[in-house]
């Protein structure tokens, strides 16, 4: 059920993307069951949320404003001004939290399990935005990381999982990032 | 009057510029009659018929008269002008700086497509930040330092001075004097986006006494929450809408939108936009994009009570 | 032996007793991936604090922890903060008879600085002062004497700062804590302000970069003094404060020593909180000198930020030194620090506060100083205010320092040299190099054995990580190396294989019959 209650959100959303797609604009508001309770902004629900990264959504949920440029550039202003760029630093080469720009990504790089880890946190401090952030202020941000060049094209989702897509950037970036998981320079 | 009419000024800061406006207005249009009479004069004039002489030559003469006419022309307009430069000089060197030393410093930042406002006090602890709504005491200069944001925005109160723009990457510098009580209307005059046309502020000038009320209520922290409704409604807006607003006294402390501390008590929402009110505020937060298209308020879309209960606590930031 | 790990803190127990040093327990903290992506400069722990038996030490999730050394089980925990709010710990906890000192992390955070005491035997927390905020909060009451004039006044810690910024002032206590057993005062630092962008914050600022001496039973603070008033640049003051009775002017004097990361090197009466000495011990381009009669230094106006200015300004925010602790030898009369040589390119973003977040803004580029070294180690004459002597590093130097009675004095640097170096001439005399950097202080210790040991950590991390782009910067690591004067021990014995290799004239016989191979 709890599952399930995690899945609804983004299932209503993905319906409604696929609607208005041409229009570039889901408006539906996922329900806030899956958040932690009101009282903190952006507060990480404790325990492991790492099994969302195994879903089976529809694998291949484009972002609804992929490629837009004006999408592009207020998402880089969210990622400024939501302190995104404090943890990830701001080339998003990471910090206090990991790189966004390597081709690692511990929850998943296809664009819906990115704006998933935005909207939900996850274990190790990455607060929950879901609550903070309309939908479409999150597809922002991920199409704003879309345009680093880190994460993986949302067609991309099932190889991405099986690791086929690792080498795009080069090994060295990547290995780097592997082997020491806190990159950890204070930004 | 229109709100916006630069032509009846009210402060030091924009009267010389008006009288000058009018002025030169006024010796433009002498000038344009007197030329159009002499115009006039010239099509219909006629002069004498010049007789032959014997031998059918013209008589060759020396024409007086004339060129008296340029040189009288040109030296009335070298004096003039002269004149009027010197007017405007004398203008721009009282606007340029206020007649007595300014009272406090506002700092104005543009923002697309609203105005950020901090009032520095004479110690730190006295420095506040609001939004769109600016109040200065009446007769008093205020300095105003214009602080560049994202792109050019170009800051004028028609009514009281003329236009500065704010400028990314430097401080501009500008000062105000309202010399009678009222409100009057600013807005930006430099295009920067969509909704430039909608990005205007309020500048309301009162006595002193006044003035001090309206500061130490802005600088008071917003009050704790006291009903049920209150506070379900604070935790809404510290959820919700905290990331990007800041109300002093809460934990919600964003810079991406106005501060919203005492967001009742001003007279509009939107930068100038919308009126403001209970209903006002609710149809603002409902259907910004509507009202606003492009703005940078989401759309945003509220749960069951969420609304009653965030405006239960809107209403107590007076 | 005893040792705490960083995150997940684990402790553990060896018994140096026996060959190879076996585990003879491990507690496993269990704290909150959760303060994992909380910590600004890698999940660091900076040791325990060791009192009747119990092994006490801090969580990264904002617990203080007791664990009997005897059987490795816990005693007590204490919860002292929220990491969801961004607030962790990393601070060695400081015991002075049965109180136990406590500070916490989140300075780039938005957190509220504090310094608490907890009773050593059950950890109740007994009090606890904030860096900023009423002075009720700071506990500063009627006994408050700072020396300087422009620290005098009621509530300095609200009225420095805008309207309520004070709530989110940091001025955290992550570092470190001297105490005077004959003045009973505690002596500790205060982290930077927050935000790290200043224009959000005009004033002082107080009571952040700065030190506080406190009374070590009740709390209540006796002097402070700023070292950077209204800190642009993130300069926290928490820097180790060496105690030592030196002679100033002809006068015998207590004092303390402290290198600040703005890059002043201070020597101040720890009695009254007067500065006797202030000058600079590594490059520096934002002060223009230091006005003694008001112990203010002074600013120069180009290196103020300004937002989405982009500006160079030296020392980066980790200053000239940062944390790793310094060590004096009272037989030279020398202070033995490890300091750094490096600049940054900086331009500040106005950040809101998100509570859990950052609230920080410095966008940089750290940059060697002049010289290229980053890094440095020198001898420091307290009472002239000078270098004696130094040796550049390439690497950064930014582990501890022990200095010994041999006259002998012990540093490693960021790409795992581990040196020993003489006290007085500053010639190395021994260097080995480590499997990883060293960013830890090296410790000396007898064994059971009656053998005289020396100890350090060997694994980069933490702020060292600014300068991992540098050819040759090491591997993480995560080993600890024991060392004793010939390499002989009797962990020698353990899975050792005996050879029948001809020994080198000079090596030493005493002891052993075997060698390592």
């Amino acid at each position: 059920m709890d599952t399930l209650k995690r899945i609804l959100p983004v299932m209503v959303m993905v319906t409604l993307a696929a609607c208005s797609r041409s229009q570039g604009g889901s408006t539906t508001q996922p329900s806030a069951a899956a958040l932690p309770p009101e009282g903190q902004i952006a507060s990480v629900p404790l325990g492991d949320l790492a099994g969302v990264a195994a879903t089976n959504l529809p694998a291949n949920l484009h972002n609804p404003l992929e490629g837009n440029p004006t999408a592009v550039q207020e998402g880089k202003n969210l990622f400024i001004k939501m302190n995104c760029a404090g943890c990830h630093g701001y080339d998003a080469g990471g910090g206090m939290g990991p790189s966004l720009v390597d081709h690692y990504w511990r929850y998943g790089g296809v664009p819906v399990s990115v704006y998933k880890s935005i909207y939900e946190g996850r274990p190790q401090g990455m607060p929950a935005w879901g609550r903070a952030l309309p939908p479409q202020e999150i597809w922002k941000i991920v199409a704003y990381l879309e345009s680093l060049g880190g994460t993986f094209p949302a067609d991309a989702y099932h190889a991405a999982l099986q690791g086929d897509l690792g080498n795009a950037s080069g090994g060295g970036a990547e290995e780097k990032s592997r082997e020491s998981n806190r990159s950890s320079s204070r930004q | 009057m229109t709100p916006l009419s630069y032509l009846h000024t009210h402060g030091p800061a924009g009267d010389p510029l008006a009288h000058l406006a009018w002025g030169l207005g006024a010796i433009s249009i002498i000038v344009v009659v007197i030329i159009i009479a002499l115009v006039l004069i010239a099509t219909f004039h006629t002069r004498p018929a010049v007789a032959v002489d014997g031998q059918g030559r013209c008589p060759i003469g020396r024409d007086v008269g004339g060129v008296r006419w340029v040189y009288i022309g040109v030296g009335i307009s070298t004096v003039v002008l002269f004149l009027c430069a010197i007017w405007m000089l004398a203008a721009l060197a009282a606007v340029s700086s206020p007649p007595t030393a300014p009272a406090f410093k506002i700092e104005v930042t543009g923002n697309q497509w609203w105005w950020s406002v901090r009032y520095l006090g004479n110690t730190p602890s006295n420095t506040f930040v609001t939004a769109n709504e600016i109040h200065i005491p009446v007769g008093e200069p205020v300095r105003i330092d214009l602080i560049g944001g994202d792109v050019i925005h170009s800051f004028w109160v028609p009514k009281l001075a003329g236009k500065t723009d704010t400028i990314p990457g430097q401080t501009n510098q500008m000062w105000l004097q309202a010399d009678q009580p009222g409100t009057y209307r600013g807005q930006c005059t430099e295009y920067c986006g969509v909704q430039h046309a909608h990005m205007g502020f309020i500048v309301v000038a009162e006595p002193r006494a006044q003035f001090e009320a309206w500061r130490a209520n802005q600088l008071a922290a917003a009050p704790q929450p006291t009903s049920d409704l209150e506070k379900s409604g604070l935790h809404v807006f510290q959820a919700r809408c905290g990331a990007c607003h800041a109300v002093r006294g809460s934990d919600a402390a964003g810079i991406l939108g106005p501060d919203l501390t005492h967001v009742m008590s001003r007279s509009t929402l939107a930068a100038a936009t919308w009126p403001n009110g209970p209903g006002r505020i609710a149809g603002w937060i409902m259907g910004a994009q509507s009202i606003k298209p492009g703005c940078r308020m989401p759309q945003l879309s509220m749960q069951g009570n969420e609304m009653g209960a965030l405006l239960a606590y809107l209403k107590t930031l007076q | 032996m005893y040792l705490v790990t960083p995150f997940p803190n684990t402790a553990y127990a060896l018994d140096l007793t026996k060959a190879g040093a076996p585990i003879k327990w491990s507690f496993a903290a269990n704290p909150t991936p959760l303060a994992i992506g909380k910590a600004c400069c890698d999940t660091v722990n900076r040791g325990p604090a060791y009192v009747d038996g119990k092994l006490i030490y801090n969580l990264l999730d904002d617990h203080t922890v007791a664990v009997d050394v005897r059987t490795g089980k816990e005693v007590w925990r204490t919860k002292m903060g929220n990491p969801e709010l961004g607030e962790t710990l990393t601070m060695a906890p400081f015991v002075v008879g049965k109180k136990v000192y406590v500070g916490n992390s989140g300075g780039e955070m938005g957190v509220r600085g504090w310094l608490a005491a907890l009773d050593a035997d059950t950890g109740k927390e007994l009090w606890r002062a904030y860096s900023t905020g009423p002075d009720n909060d700071v506990k500063i009451g009627a006994d408050f004497k700072p020396f300087y004039p422009w620290l005098r006044g009621k509530d300095l810690g609200v009225t420095t700062w805008p309207a309520d910024m004070w709530k989110h002032g940091a001025g955290a206590v992550w570092a470190w804590i001297s105490y005077d057993p004959e003045l009973n005062l505690i002596y500790y630092g205060t982290s930077n302000p927050g935000p790290r962008v200043p224009v959000q914050r005009p004033g002082l600022n107080l009571w952040t970069s700065a030190i506080f001496a406190r009374d070590a039973d009740t709390g209540m603070a006796k002097w402070a003094y700023q070292f950077t008033p209204h800190d642009q640049w993130d300069y926290d003051g928490v820097n180790e404060n060496l105690l030592a009775d030196v002679q100033i002017d002809g006068r015998p004097r207590k004092v303390l020593i402290h290198f600040d990361r703005n890059a002043y090197a201070y020597t101040i009466d720890r009695a009254t909180g007067e500065v006797l000495r202030a000058t600079t011990f590594a490059y520096q381009n934002w002060s223009s000198g230091f006005d003694m009669k008001t112990a203010v230094p002074q600013v120069i106006p180009a290196k103020q930020p300004k937002p989405e200015v982009q500006l160079e300004v030296c020392p980066p925010d980790i200053g000239g030194k940062d944390w790793q602790p310094s060590a004096m030898s009272p037989r030279t009369g020398l202070v033995y620090a490890a300091i750094f040589n490096i600049c940054m390119d900086l331009t500040d973003h106005t950040v809101p506060y998100i509570a859990g977040t950052p609230y920080d803004g410095m966008e940089m580029k750290r940059h060697p100083a002049p010289g290229g070294n980053w890094g440095e180690f020198m001898a420091w004459d307290p009472v002239a205010g000078r270098k004696v002597w130094s040796i550049k590093e390439q690497f950064m130097t930014m582990g501890g320092v022990l200095a010994t009675a041999g006259d002998v004095v012990f540093y490693g640097t960021t790409d795992g040299w581990f040196r020993a170096i003489d006290a007085r001439s500053g010639q190395a005399l021994w260097s080995t190099k480590l499997g990883s950097g060293v960013v830890a202080p090296p410790i000396t210790y007898l064994g059971p054995d009656g053998r005289q040991y020396l100890a350090v950590y060997s694994g980069v991390g933490g702020a060292a990580m600014v300068s991992s782009k540098m050819p040759g910067f090491p591997a993480r690591g995560n080993t600890l190396y024991v060392f004793s004067i010939d390499g002989a021990s009797p962990s020698q014995a353990a899975g050792m294989l005996t050879t029948q290799a001809q020994e080198p004239a000079s090596s030493s016989k005493a002891g052993t019959s075997t060698r390592r191979h």
